[in-house]
């Protein structure tokens, strides 16, 4: 008996995936771009609305033709927000997929795990979301970002602190528990000095803590007050940040980057949210501008709700600018995609245009600045910045 | 006598095969296969390090991840290029910041580490018996998990650890599996896992008669975690970037499911149990996308993948709850002739 199942389970588990390798092998015409998303795990807030944007861009361009003739498919597979299986996800997208490109991710950590593989097959890859300047000298030319770079935004957080706040005496707090806010945090510091801005003193904490007053303690305890904070911080703890803040009489404005903008900020902030500002890819409430707004009435159409943060419209961007790169390749081989992506020039999208200096893979975008008034987001600004920190 | 040649026969006929696999696979096969050869490989050496300890000698320890952890982080600090410590760990003191180590001894520090590791921590957590040693255990693996987000100067902290050399391949990883199954079998096997197997059967009855528990216990600890070590440098070379919450309870579970399914008091077991759990699973995460049979579709269900798994290792327990291979073991015939063999020759002695 038990043998018998244990045959039967075999045979399906083989039916399957033979079943899965004829599928695959019907599917040859359409121009096949990989997408690996972490659907499940700790990147599934950023990474789900992503992909959906990623399938909207893609029904789009089908919708309107595809291609070069053929439609584009999204191969795309549950990652798990988990190294392991980034690196053999990765495989099965270039190896038995044959994708000509590959887009994905919202976080540096898991483009570092796909980093090496794409290298090696020489497959362009686009990263929507992570931000990290450095990712590209770190894994070779065959890596993109689609968003712009960490010291661009920390720079414009910078100055939107000297020139529209008037701030020039500031404090840092830094997350030292994540690549993200530590480089943040360095590229800040940078900016903020070289527009004669003072730092009064800086702190840290890492991710995950959850009570900051011996941080606040410090701040209180400074000889003379800064204008502002600059915290650096990721979703889960920035809510709490300020609510500890405003709980022990601090009321400075607190300025951020683009780990803010998750729907926490003012489910977890409230009222301890107003006059927090952050710098992000595009501001996504009312009145919106009209590309974000169309944006976010097709995402509404596919979905059932609004775009969930800006990493959505990151996603929809970045199929674009692939699909966009694969026209003027004129055929879908990842070389000469590469080679158009690199050659990317005002490309717009609804995150901002993307151009690509010769040799630099960070494209230069706006960064728009939002604030929180009366318990509701706003855009406070929407600048690329005069001086930018060398990653 | 000629039972005299068919085990070292067997064996020879084993490792060319494997050497035929490691080395040939990559030529016949995709990357995605060699990839998926590659981790049965690397879990069947963690997996069977980890049955050591929970399996044959009766100490379910939690706390093997933090081994794996350890090794991975040593051998990664160890094999990082001078050029790349400075850059990425520049308060590294300077005892380890002047040379970079090559793959294979990068991999035997680790384990040591490890080992060393497992000496003072078994020392006193090996008296203890049943729940008591498996919640002490995975007090050592927070332990660990916190040591390595906290020495930043060492690990950069929570934040990735990336730039380890990509210097794992198929015939390192099937190398070290045939090690480890040599040197586990053999103890095992031996009067001393007798003694093992004793002491997780019946511990008063054990020391009744004269078997020491604690060194029982402490050895298997200390070799579990010795290829525990190993393999956690395979998978920090097999990564290249990896941070400490690589090897936390997720992980964890990941083993002990993989063990208890084959079978926890059998080498062939462990192995049998790995292959099962990533051949289900990477079937399974490749299913759950959504297909197309003839006029059919199934649409994508991410996440089922992780629900089947589950359902099954429920249907397992009910069914099998010694797992598939309980405590034998795939012999291919070979074993009965070798005791009796092993009997004669100390009947000889």
């Amino acid at each position: 008996m038990m043998k018998l199942s244990r045959r039967a389970a075999i045979g399906l588990g083989l039916g399957a995936a033979f079943a899965f390798s004829t599928v695959g092998a019907y599917a040859a015409d359409p121009i096949k771009i990989g997408f690996p998303a972490n659907v499940t795990g700790v990147q599934a807030s950023l990474d789900g609305p992503m992909l959906n944007g990623a399938k909207l861009a893609v029904a789009e361009i089908n919708a309107a033709g595809g291609v070069l003739g053929s439609p584009l498919e999204l191969v795309t597979y549950d990652s798990k927000s988990d190294a392991t299986v980034i690196s053999t996800v990765a495989s099965q997208l270039i190896d038995s997929d044959k994708v000509v490109g590959i887009i994905g991710f919202a976080d540096s950590d898991s483009v570092l795990s796909i980093g090496p593989q794409v290298d090696k097959a020489k497959i362009p890859f686009i990263t929507p979301g992570a931000t990290s300047p450095k990712l590209p000298s770190q894994l070779g030319d065959q890596v993109f970002l689609a968003a712009f770079g960490d010291n661009v935004q920390a720079a414009v957080g910078a100055e939107f602190a000297l020139n529209k706040l008037g701030a020039k005496t500031g404090y840092l707090l830094t997350d030292i528990g994540s690549e993200y806010t530590t480089l943040l945090s360095d590229y800040f510091v940078s900016a903020y000095e070289h527009g004669g801005g003072k730092l009064l003193g800086k702190d840290t904490y890492k991710i995950g803590d959850k009570n900051f007053t011996a941080q606040i303690a410090k701040i209180k305890a400074l000889p003379e007050q800064p204008a502002f904070i600059y915290a650096s911080s990721n979703a889960e703890e920035i809510g709490l940040i300020l609510k500890q803040l405003r709980q022990a009489g601090i009321n400075l404005p607190v300025v951020g980057g683009d780990g803010y903008d998750t729907p926490l900020l003012l489910e977890v902030g409230g009222a301890a949210a107003n006059d927090a500002y952050f710098t992000t890819h595009a501001f996504m409430g009312e009145g919106a501008s009209p590309a974000v707004q169309a944006f976010s009435d097709a995402y509404k159409k596919a979905t059932g709700n609004a775009p969930e943060n800006s990493f959505a419209a990151l996603g929809y961007d970045a199929v674009k600018l692939m699909a966009d790169a694969i026209k003027r390749a004129g055929a879908p081989e990842p070389a000469k995609i590469r080679d158009a992506i690199a050659a990317t020039s005002g490309l717009p999208g609804v995150t901002g245009t993307i151009t690509y200096r010769p040799g630099v893979a960070v494209p230069d975008k706006s960064v728009s600045v939002i604030g929180v008034k009366d318990g509701k987001l706003m855009l406070a600004s929407e600048a690329a910045p005069a001086f930018v920190p060398e990653p | 006598m000629k039972a005299d040649l068919r085990i070292p026969l067997a064996v020879a006929a084993a490792l060319i095969l494997a050497a035929v696999v490691a080395f040939g696979a990559p030529h016949v096969v995709g990357d995605y296969f060699v990839r998926i050869l590659l981790l049965i490989a690397l879990n069947s050496i963690l997996v069977l390090s980890l049955s050591l300890s929970n399996g044959f000698t009766g100490v379910f320890s939690l706390g093997h991840v933090g081994f794996i952890g350890a090794g991975a982080y040593a051998a990664g600090i160890l094999s990082l290029t001078v050029q790349q410590k400075k850059a990425l760990l520049p308060h590294l003191p300077d005892l380890l910041n002047w040379f970079s180590l090559p793959f294979l001894p990068a991999t035997l520090a680790a384990g040591l580490f490890a080992a060393i590791l497992a000496v003072i921590v078994g020392y006193p957590l090996m008296r203890l018996s049943g729940y008591f040693v498996s919640v002490a255990t995975m007090g050592f693996l927070i332990i660990v998990n916190v040591v390595l987000i906290n020495a930043s100067d060492f690990t950069r902290g929570a934040r990735t650890f990336t730039g380890v050399p990509l210097a794992t391949s198929l015939p390192w990883v099937l190398g070290w599996l045939a090690v480890t199954l040599l040197v586990l079998s053999r103890l095992v096997y031996s009067p001393f896992g007798r003694r093992m197997k004793a002491v997780r059967d019946d511990t008063i009855a054990a020391s009744a008669v004269g078997i020491s528990v604690l060194r029982a216990r402490l050895v298997a600890f200390v070799i579990g975690a010795f290829f525990a070590g190993v393999g956690g440098s395979l998978y920090a070379h097999y990564l290249g970037s990896f941070s400490p919450n690589t090897f936390y309870f997720a992980m964890t579970m990941n083993l002990i499911a993989m063990l208890v399914l084959g079978g926890m008091g059998s080498l062939s077991g462990a192995i049998i149990g790995v292959i099962c759990v990533s051949i289900l699973s990477e079937v399974l995460r490749s299913v759950e996308r959504g297909f197309t049979i003839g006029d059919i579709t199934v649409p994508a269900l991410f996440g089922a993948s992780q629900i089947v798994l589950g359902f099954l290792f429920i249907l397992i327990m009910i069914f099998r709850p010694k797992g598939i291979m309980g405590d034998r073991e795939l012999t291919f015939g070979l074993s009965g002739r070798s005791a009796n063999h092993n009997q004669k020759e100390g009947k000889d002695r």
